[in-house]
């Protein structure tokens, strides 16, 4: 087994009349056990310059990325929009299937639980046609 | 407006052969702005009763179309307990004891988003959750009286 961690800081001196300053690190196991995930996809990169729709995990498709990543288990995925924030207007919107999560502007990350399951894709679709990076990671049992 | 910022640590000196070591900080801006961070925030502590699915952040017309960024952590200890995350009916994944996830939430009230609340459901136990949404805007409702 492997321990890898993950810790947000979430932090404001301004947001509220006492500064926030929220932190926690989650500790990587197995669905329902405290023995560490030992898998990743490591840290890939994919880029697009395609306003359409655009496949980054598919979830048990052979010679995909996402080929072992079949359980639904306690899989989690990184995943940051590496553009500059440029005028601000610019964005990938991620998705689950075809259900909108939120959108990924320049500079944005995001690090959310993953229930794969056969069909079940992380999808993302750029703002325009701007080429855009993004930068993700699955880890998974 | 108000400078929040989130950063992510991603370490294992295990999991590859070299030592994973990741950093990240990102600003929590308003959508369409180049650097105009949000200036409202909700911070809540709940229990999840088991079984049931929630809707913890819901719709509303003043976060539509914008920025909206989501924390959730799931502060039980039992190793065997989670909860269910969805938008709507498509299940996100699974937060376990400790876990936590953040993401860019969209507020989509189109007719074809049909609903896009975050939704919950604790699974084996209830489960104690703290979360956050950094948001655009809030729609009160009316008191009525």
């Amino acid at each position: 087994m492997a321990t890898t961690t993950a810790t947000i800081t979430l932090a404001s001196s301004d947001i509220a009349d006492n500064a926030l300053n929220i932190s926690n690190t989650a500790t990587f196991y197995t669905a329902g056990t405290d023995t560490g995930i030992s898998e990743t996809t490591g840290l890939a990169r994919k880029k697009t310059n395609s306003g359409s729709n655009t496949v980054l995990i598919e979830p048990g498709v052979a010679n995909s990325v996402g080929a072992d990543i079949t359980a639904d288990k306690s899989a989690k995925i990184y995943v940051k929009n590496t553009n500059d924030r440029g005028d601000g207007t610019k964005y990938v919107t991620m998705l689950i299937l075809t259900r909108e999560i939120g959108r990924l502007y320049g500079g944005d990350w995001m690090l959310i639980p993953y229930k794969a399951s056969s069909g079940k894709n992380l999808e993302f679709t750029a703002s325009d046609t701007t080429e855009t990076t993004l930068e993700y990671c699955v880890f998974y049992e | 407006m108000a400078t929040t910022t989130a950063t992510l640590t991603l370490a294992s000196s295990d999991l590859l052969t070299d030592n994973l070591s990741l950093s990240s900080t990102m600003s929590l801006n308003k959508g369409g702005t180049t650097a105009t961070g949000l200036d409202q925030m909700n911070y809540h502590r709940a229990i999840i009763p088991t079984g049931t699915n929630f809707d913890l952040i819901a719709e509303s017309d003043a976060l539509k179309d914008n920025s909206n960024y989501v924390y959730i952590i799931n502060k039980n200890t039992d190793v065997t307990d989670f909860v269910t995350l969805s938008i709507n009916d498509e299940v996100i994944g699974h937060l376990y004891a400790g876990d936590w996830t953040f993401f860019p939430w969209s507020c989509d009230l189109s007719a074809t988003a049909t609903d896009s609340s975050v939704e919950i459901t604790a699974n084996t136990h209830d489960c104690t959750i703290e979360y956050a949404l950094f948001h655009v805007g809030e729609t009160l409702p009316n008191s009525g009286d």
